[in-house]
């Protein structure tokens, strides 16, 4: 019984699921429409890759796409394994993309969750089942082997001998014929490309080692003499598959997470018809104009304008500030941040693709593509490799064939026996995934391996503010008694209990930052009529008809400035005094209101006021809360010699006076994105390798161009999406285990490479002159593999 | 030593169909969640308690 040689070798939906894509509304899911540079309209769609398994590949499924006439342009990225295309509509369609790209042995999809998840699970299927045929197969021919290497001379009779070998080749075609194919068909993708990648040497190998132990099983007196290598042979390729096996797994952990990240946007829409009349529609059928209506702690469907109802929505996905923006009639929303105010009427302005989230989405993207891959530094040594081994085995066989014909082959065979590259082929990349799953489990989800080296030498890190250092919550440091509410017989104590009572009916990030004055508190007290003024503050009256306000001072009306020695500081350094902002009592809501959007992103030391009758009773001092940890990884990282720069787009002042919390000198405040962009540009041109931490949608073109990006666990959608690597756990801490597992990873790398080399070049002359034991040249394979590997895995660690 | 012969072609079979069982396990998905089968005894709702034994 053999097992099927080749079940799912390329995983495809049928024909016909193919041609649904050309469907327009199918289309606008996975493209979006740009100018070409005549102004024609071209197509742009995104497509998820299957079968990659090294950065050569993406070389070439970008020529087979650049062979479909109508395509002007195709990007592959191999890290993330997705293609992105430019197209003309006249000429061509997506399942003609599709096509191509199966005619060049690898499979793509659009660029949509649900069945890529169907491809990642038969691609781990096979994966799996290619590691456990290579490894079972590998454990019993072992078995067979063992006899040769433990019997005396003259113990094992020759029939035996020719037995055990015989078993060990039934054990070894399973494994040549399938758990090695992945890199047969990559080698002979690399030479009808005439590009010589890793796979190449990988093959070769492989297949000449399995020719000439075949030969030493059937004719044992023959050209190839009587010395087998299955157990080395079926080692190693159990070996290679164990490696790729974790590596797959990994990514796909990386993009599972970031797909269930993505499941957020919106798909639903409840549309308003003309009549008036509410009915629910996919998000794909809205059009520009439609009047839809978002309930309360919905998504906005679509960008749009606010056609009925003031309401607040929360922008976090695109700004990663969590403060909700106040939204009034006319105002502006954009798709994918929630609606977290009150139900209202959205007028579409813009669909789909064109949408400012899914822009911003294209550009990063669009981004990360042009930055230049690192991933190819085993290939560049592949080919030069390649052609060494090949000719030194020539020239061996040259030699000998004067001195010794008889022991020509025999010599051309064990040198590339013996140069076989599993050490070199297995060096890098188990070690970094052994890393890669190390710093997963604390916490630092790590989506492209390459930015473990830049992490471990970087010396310039580039931190944002709010939401990197800081939580995206303020809290309440000091609480400020007014002398009339001391006279009243108010204590500090029946304030905090009042205020965090009447602050509890809100979710404003300043309400809570009160309310947590109290901390598990249920009684929300005997309000009645409670009310919120969006941007000014909370409203209500108690059970003896007294009006009540706790928000803004100007709006909670003050009558006398509080004097300085009325204060009590909760805590030591927060005694900014209060601002006599007003000083005449003003009748309730006679202010115009501050513009929309100014309160926002709640400032540092923003202040709250509580008031009865319009008389202020105290005020209440408010600061960002620093991310527990945030002052012991600063020290950290600047003891280990990095220097560290605090990039925001907040005022200068505000900034300074974080830093200084913090400890960091380097300080770039008031800065738009570009010119964060430009300071970073600034420095890699001095030649530095820059590492940026951010969170917000801001800091999204920094980390796309930076050489490693950390993003946040609780940062904005796009920014995780496209980071190198996610800090689930949003620790800064983690920050600095991570640069220092990086630092361990590399050192290991280096040295797998030395011992690699050194293998290699003790061999190849032994081999050369012939004065290799077939045994030896076996157990050395076997054992700088194991080496290699062991070694890699203390990176996990 | 003779039964080798035998014993020897035998377990090279046995391991082809030890593959191919596994193959069959790959396929059906038995290994897709593995965590899960541990956790369920944590997460079912069985009673906790024997009735006799309720406070």
């Amino acid at each position: 019984m053999m097992p099927p040689a080749q079940p799912l070798a390329q995983p495809s939906p049928a024909a016909e699921g193919v041609a649904v894509l050309d469907d327009p509304l199918e289309q606008g899911r996975f493209t979006r429409w740009v100018a070409g540079p005549g102004g024609e309209r071209w197509a742009e769609s995104s497509l998820q890759l299957a079968g990659l398994h090294c950065a050569a590949c993406s070389g070439i499924i970008e020529q087979a796409l650049g062979r479909v006439a109508g395509v002007h342009m195709a990007r592959v990225s191999a890290a993330a394994e997705r293609a992105t295309v430019c197209w003309d509509p006249d000429l061509t369609r997506p399942s003609a993309l599709i096509a191509a790209v199966r005619r060049a042995g690898y499979d793509a999809v659009p660029d949509a969750a649900a069945p890529a998840l169907t491809l990642r699970l038969q691609l781990q299927r096979q994966a799996l089942w290619r590691l456990f045929v290579a490894g079972f197969c590998a454990m019993q021919v072992m078995m067979f082997a063992t006899p040769s290497y433990v019997a005396a001379a003259g113990e094992l009779s020759d029939e035996m001998r020719r037995l055990l070998n015989w078993g060990a080749w039934m054990l070894t075609l399973p494994v040549m014929a399938f758990s090695a194919t992945p890199y047969f068909a990559g080698a002979w993708r690399a030479l009808r490309t005439r590009t010589i990648g890793m796979d190449v040497p990988v093959a070769l190998g492989i297949a000449i080692t399995f020719i000439a132990s075949t030969g030493a099983t059937f004719e044992p007196d023959g050209i190839f003499g009587h010395e087998v290598y299955f157990d080395s042979l079926t080692m190693f390729v159990t070996f290679l598959l164990g490696a790729r096996w974790l590596e797959l797994r990994s990514r796909q952990h990386a993009a599972e997470t970031l797909e269930r990240a993505l499941a957020r946007l919106p798909e639903t829409a409840w549309r308003v018809a003309a009549d008036g009349g509410v009915s629910a529609v996919s998000v794909q059928r809205l059009h520009v104009g439609d009047q839809v209506r978002v309930p309360l702690g919905q998504a906005f469907p679509a960008d749009g304008v606010l056609e009925q109802g003031d309401t607040q929505a929360d922008e976090s996905l695109l700004t990663g500030e969590s403060a909700p923006v106040p939204k009034r009639m006319g105002d502006s929303v954009v798709a994918g941040s929630s609606n977290v105010g009150a139900p209202v009427l959205v007028r579409v302005l813009r669909v789909g693709g064109d949408t400012r989230l899914e822009t911003i989405v294209s550009m990063m993207r669009s981004a990360l593509t042009q930055r230049p891959a690192a991933a190819r530094v085993a290939d560049r040594w592949a080919a030069p490799f390649l052609w060494a081994v090949l000719l030194l085995a020539a020239g061996a066989a040259a030699v000998w064939s004067v001195i010794d014909p008889s022991r020509a082959v025999w010599v051309a065979v064990s040198v590339l026996i013996v140069t076989c590259p599993c050490a070199l082929s297995l060096a890098a990349p188990a070690t970094l995934v052994a890393a890669a799953r190390g710093l997963a489990r604390r916490g630092v989800l790590l989506q492209r391996l390459d930015a473990i080296e830049v992490l471990a030498t970087a010396q310039h890190i580039f931190l944002d503010k709010t939401g990197t250092l800081t939580e995206d919550r303020l809290q309440c440091s000091a609480v400020l008694l007014t002398p009339g509410a001391v006279a009243q017989g108010y204590t500090e104590a029946s304030v905090q209990a009042l205020a965090a009572s009447l602050a509890s009916w809100s979710t404003h990030p300043a309400s809570r930052a009160v309310a947590d004055l109290q901390p598990g508190q249920t009684d929300s007290g005997d309000w009645q009529q409670v009310h919120e003024v969006p941007g000014q503050g909370l409203g209500a009256q108690d059970a003896e008809g007294r009006a009540w306000r706790l928000g803004q001072a100007h709006w909670a009306g003050a009558q006398a400035p509080l004097p300085a020695g009325a204060q009590t500081p909760l805590r030591a350094g927060a005694q900014a005094p209060l601002r006599a902002g007003a000083q005449a009592p003003l009748p309730a809501g006679a202010q115009a209101p501050l513009p929309a959007g100014a309160q926002a992103p709640l400032p540092a030391d923003a202040r709250l006021v509580l008031s009865c009758n319009g008389r202020l009773l105290a005020g209440f001092v408010l600061e960002e809360v620093l991310r527990p940890g945030a002052v012991q990884a600063v020290q950290a990282l600047q003891s280990d010699g990095v220097t560290l720069r605090l990039v925001t787009g907040d005022t200068a002042e505000r900034a300074r006076q974080l830093a200084d919390r913090v400890g960091i000198v380097n300080v770039l405040a008031a800065a738009t994105p570009e010119a964060k962009l430009a300071a970073l540009i600034e420095l890699q041109r001095q030649g530095h390798k820059v590492v940026m931490v951010g969170d917000g949608v801001n800091d999204a073109p920094v980390l796309a161009r930076a050489d490693a990006s950390l993003a946040m666990g609780q940062g904005a959608l796009v920014s995780r999406c496209h980071a190198d690597a996610v800090i689930t756990s949003s620790r800064l801490l983690d920050l600095v285990s991570a640069r220092r597992t990086a630092q361990r990873a590399l050192a290991i790398v280096r040295q797998n490479f030395i011992w690699a080399g050194t293998y290699n070049a003790v061999c190849i002359p032994l081999a050369l002159v012939g004065w290799l034991p077939p045994w030896a040249a076996g157990l050395g394979m076997a054992l700088s593999s194991l080496l290699v590997v062991a070694n890699a895995l203390r990176a996990g660690r | 030593m003779e039964s080798l012969y035998v014993l020897i072609p035998l377990s090279a079979l046995l391991v082809l169909a030890i593959l191919g069982v596994f193959g069959w396990a790959v396929h059906k998905g038995q290994f897709e969640d593995i965590e899960a089968e541990g956790q369920r005894i944590l997460t079912d709702e069985a009673p906790a308690v024997d009735a006799d034994q309720d406070p």
